[in-house]
C-alpha cells in the first residue's frame, strides 16, 4: 500500500528557536513488515519465552500465573534491577509541555497560530534507559529513581499528562560536568515483548499503553480534539488527532533521544532542570511526509499507528526535547 | 495456543500469623479456615492478589471483610433504616444495580447508575468519575449522600457502638471501637474480597476453551482489533485501564463525569472505564444507565456514540456487520462468572 503524502505542518513554529540546546534522535531500526505487531490473535508464538497465557485453578475467583514461564525474558527485564550508580545527586527533569513556544495546558483549549484551538485529552509516553554524556563524551548509564530515590521498577518512568507527579523524572548522577543525555522515548524489547498482567506497574494495562494480546506496549500516545476558528471540527492534516507510537514485539524499536545541553552534577542534594516537549515538533514528525507503507499492515494500517510510526522516523531530524537553561 | 504454566497463587490464609504479624491493631486469631477471604487473581488481571493489594494499615483478614459484609447489607447505615449497600449493589446482578438510578432513602433518586463492585480490589480510583482514590475513601461516601443512605458518618458509628455485637466484631477486626475510619475499613474489606474470575472467558485465559468457541474467538478477535477498538479502553484480561474515557454518551448539557472532579474542559463527559466481568447481568449501561441491553450498547458504539464533540475520537462509526455484532454479543456473554451469583460467601 502507499501512503498518502501528507502537507509538510503549517503552523509556523518550525523548530524551537533560540533553544538553549536541541535534541535528536535515532530509531535503533528503520522498520521493516516482519517485525510488527500483528492484530492477529494467533500471534503469541512472536513472544517466545515471555509468559504465555495466564494460568490457574479452579478454586473461587480464579487464579493468575502472575507472570509464571516469564522466565529468560522477564530476567532481561527485571522489576527492580542492580544499580548502575549507588551514590550522586538527583537530577530532577520537570517536562513541560510546550507549542509554538507557549506553554500547551493539557486537558484544556490551546489556542493555535490558525486561529483553531487543541484540547489535549490523552498524552503519554515512556522514558527509559537514561545516559548522561559526559564531559570527555563518555556516556554514563545512571538509573531512573522517585523523589525518594527509589529505583523506578523496570527503570523505566511513564509520563502522563494527567498525573501531575509523573511529570518529572529523576536520575541519580554521579557529581561531574556533563554536555548533555540520552534517552528511549519508549521501552527495550525486553520489556515490550512482556505480558502486562506478569508485570507491575507502570507497565500494566493501566498504562493505557498496551496492545492487545500480544502487540507490546506504545512507546507514546496521543489524542486531542481540535475545533478550527470557524467552530468546524475539521483537523488539518499536519496535525493528527491520534498518535500512536510503537508496534514491534520482534526487535528493538525504540527510538533514543539525545538531548544537548551543558550541566553540572553536584556531589549531593538535587540538580532541577527544565525539559520542554515540544508538541508541534510532535505533530510535525507524525505528519511527516515519509512512506511507512513496508510497514502499514496490521495495527499499523490505522491512521493512528501510521502517525506514530512517521514520528518514530522522523525523531532524528525533531527537536522534541528541548533543555532550558 | 501456547501451553499454559498453571501455577496456583491461591493462599488460605493463616489468620493466626496474620493478626500475629500485624501492626495496625488487628484482633486475636481465629483458628477455623476462612471462606470469604482467599488471596487471588483473576487471569490476566494486573499483578497482585486481592489480599496482596490491600493497604498496609488495612490488611485483609477474615475478620475484618466479615464485619464488612454484615455492614454491607445492614440498612442500620441508612438515616430512614431502609437501605443497605446491598441495595443497589445485589449479588443477582453481579452487585450493580438493575435499575437505570438507584433508589436512595425516602425515595430519593440520584443522577448515575450504580456499577458493579465486583474485582474492586484491582481498582486505581471509585466512582464514575474516580473522585475517591481508595474503596476505604469510596466507602462513606454512599452512606452520607443525601440521596442515598443520608446518614452521617458519625451518626452511623453512634448507631453501631449502640450494638454489643458490633463493638465486639469491630474490636476483634481492628481492636478498638467503632470509628468512621474502621466502618469505611470493613466495609472496603468485603468489597476487596469480592472477586471474580471464574467465567468461560477466565477459563479462555488459563487455556481451557471448553466453553469459548468459534463465535466467542471471533467476537474477541473483533474485540481486540483496530475496527472495534474496545481494546484502547478494555485490554485483554481485566478488561478496564482504570483510565476515563468520553465514550460516546455523553451529550451537551448532561453529566459532565470526571471535569466535576479535575475542572479541565478536556474531561467532559469522561467517565471511568468499567472493567466488564459479569457485563451481561449488570443492565442497564454507562453512567446514567440511559441504555438498557448490550444489544443497544453495541449499536451506539457502531454508531460512534451519539454524536457529541467531546467523544473521544478514537469512538468512530463501525459499520459493524450483524454478523459481527452477534459475535461481539456471545463474547460479551462470556464474561458471565455464574459462580459468583450463586457464592454464599458474599451473601447475605
Amino acid at each position: 500500500m502507499k501512503l498518502r503524502l501528507l502537507l509538510p505542518l503549517s503552523l509556523g513554529m518550525g523548530v524551537v528557536s533560540g533553544a538553549f540546546a536541541c535534541s535528536s534522535a535515532q530509531p535503533v531500526a528503520a522498520g521493516g513488515a516482519a517485525g510488527f505487531a500483528s492484530a492477529s490473535l494467533g500471534g503469541m508464538s512472536n513472544l517466545a519465552g515471555a509468559g504465555g497465557a495466564n494460568a490457574g485453578g479452579a478454586s473461587a475467583g480464579g487464579v493468575n500465573a502472575g507472570g509464571a514461564g516469564a522466565g529468560a525474558a522477564q530476567s532481561a527485564c527485571p522489576e527492580q534491577a542492580t544499580p548502575q550508580q549507588t551514590q550522586g545527586a538527583l537530577l530532577s527533569l520537570s517536562l513541560q509541555l510546550v507549542m509554538a513556544g507557549k506553554p500547551f495546558a493539557f486537558g484544556q483549549p490551546n489556542v493555535l497560530p490558525d486561529g483553531g484551538s487543541l484540547v489535549p485529552l490523552n498524552f503519554r509516553f515512556y522514558i527509559s534507559e537514561v545516559q548522561l554524556l559526559a564531559s570527555s563524551g563518555d556516556p554514563v548509564g545512571v538509573d531512573l529513581v522517585t523523589a525518594a530515590g527509589v529505583a523506578e521498577p523496570y527503570g523505566v518512568h511513564l509520563f502522563n499528562a494527567e498525573d501531575d507527579d509523573s511529570r518529572s523524572f529523576r536520575v541519580l548522577a554521579p557529581a561531574g560536568d556533563y554536555t548533555g543525555f540520552k534517552f528511549a522515548l519508549g521501552i527495550k524489547l525486553a520489556c515490550n515483548q512482556q505480558r502486562p498482567a506478569s508485570l507491575s506497574d507502570p507497565l500494566t494495562d493501566n498504562s493505557q499503553m498496551t496492545w492487545p494480546h500480544t502487540g507490546g506496549f506504545l512507546f507514546l500516545r496521543y489524542e486531542g480534539r481540535y475545533t478550527a476558528a470557524d467552530g468546524s471540527p475539521n483537523a488539518p492534516s499536519d496535525l493528527p488527532p491520534v498518535v500512536h507510537m510503537g508496534g514491534s514485539i520482534e526487535k528493538e524499536f525504540v527510538p533514543h533521544v539525545t538531548v544537548q545541553g551543558a550541566f553540572s552534577i553536584p556531589a549531593n542534594g538535587t540538580l532541577e532542570k527544565r525539559l520542554s516537549v515540544a508538541m508541534d515538533e510532535i505533530f510535525k514528525g507524525a505528519s511527516a511526509d515519509i512512506d511507512v507503507s513496508d510497514v502499514a499492515v496490521g495495527l499499523l494500517s490505522t491512521p493512528e499507528s501510521i502517525a506514530g510510526e512517521r514520528l518514530r522516523r522522523d525523531l532524528p531530524d525533531r527537536h522534541v526535547f528541548v533543555l532550558e537553561p | 495456543m501456547a501451553k499454559c504454566t498453571v501455577k496456583l497463587t491461591v493462599l488460605v490464609l493463616s489468620l493466626s500469623s496474620l493478626a500475629a504479624c500485624s501492626s495496625d491493631g488487628a484482633g486475636p486469631a481465629e483458628e477455623q479456615a476462612p471462606s470469604l477471604v482467599v488471596s487471588t487473581s483473576p487471569a490476566g488481571f494486573p499483578k497482585g492478589s486481592n489480599v496482596e493489594l490491600a493497604p498496609a494499615d488495612n490488611a485483609l483478614t477474615l475478620d475484618r471483610a466479615t464485619l464488612g459484609k454484615r455492614l454491607f447489607y445492614d440498612p442500620r447505615l441508612s438515616r430512614t433504616n431502609e437501605i443497605s449497600c446491598g441495595s443497589c449493589h445485589q449479588q443477582a446482578y453481579a452487585f450493580a444495580d438493575p435499575n437505570a438510578i438507584s433508589t436512595g432513602v425516602e425515595g430519593r433518586t440520584g443522577t448515575r447508575n450504580a456499577p458493579s463492585i465486583v474485582n474492586a480490589a484491582w481498582g486505581k480510583s471509585f466512582f464514575w468519575d474516580g473522585r475517591a482514590h481508595t474503596l476505604e475513601e469510596q466507602a462513606g461516601q454512599p452512606i452520607e449522600n443525601p440521596l442515598e443512605m443520608d446518614l452521617t458518618l458519625s451518626d452511623a458509628v453512634t448507631r453501631l457502638a449502640a450494638d454489643s455485637s458490633y463493638v465486639a466484631a469491630f474490636e476483634q477486626a481492628y481492636g478498638e471501637l467503632p470509628s468512621e475510619s474502621s466502618l469505611q475499613k470493613a466495609l472496603a474489606s468485603f468489597v476487596r474480597s469480592l472477586v471474580s474470575g471464574s467465567s468461560a472467558y477466565d477459563r479462555h485465559l488459563r487455556g481451557d476453551d471448553s466453553d469459548f468457541g468459534p463465535q466467542r474467538k471471533r467476537g474477541e478477535a473483533l474485540f481486540l482489533s483496530e475496527k472495534a477498538e474496545c481494546f484502547h479502553c478494555h485490554p485483554s484480561g481485566s478488561l478496564s485501564n482504570e483510565g476515563y474515557f468520553n465514550n460516546g454518551s455523553y451529550t451537551a448539557g448532561g453529566d459532565t463525569g470526571r471535569e466535576r472532579v479535575t475542572g479541565r474542559v478536556g474531561d467532559v463527559g469522561k467517565f471511568k472505564v468499567p472493567g466488564l466481568r459479569n457485563i451481561a447481568l449488570s443492565a442497564p449501561y454507562m453512567h446514567d444507565g440511559s441504555v438498557p441491553t448490550l444489544e443497544a450498547v453495541i449499536e451506539q458504539y457502531d454508531a460512534g456514540g451519539r454524536g457529541d464533540r467531546a467523544t473521544d475520537p478514537l469512538i468512530k462509526p463501525m459499520a459493524l456487520t450483524s454478523e459481527e455484532k452477534a459475535d461481539l454479543l456471545e463474547f460479551l456473554r462470556s464474561l458471565t462468572d455464574e459462580a459468583l451469583l450463586q457464592d454464599a460467601r458474599f451473601a447475605p
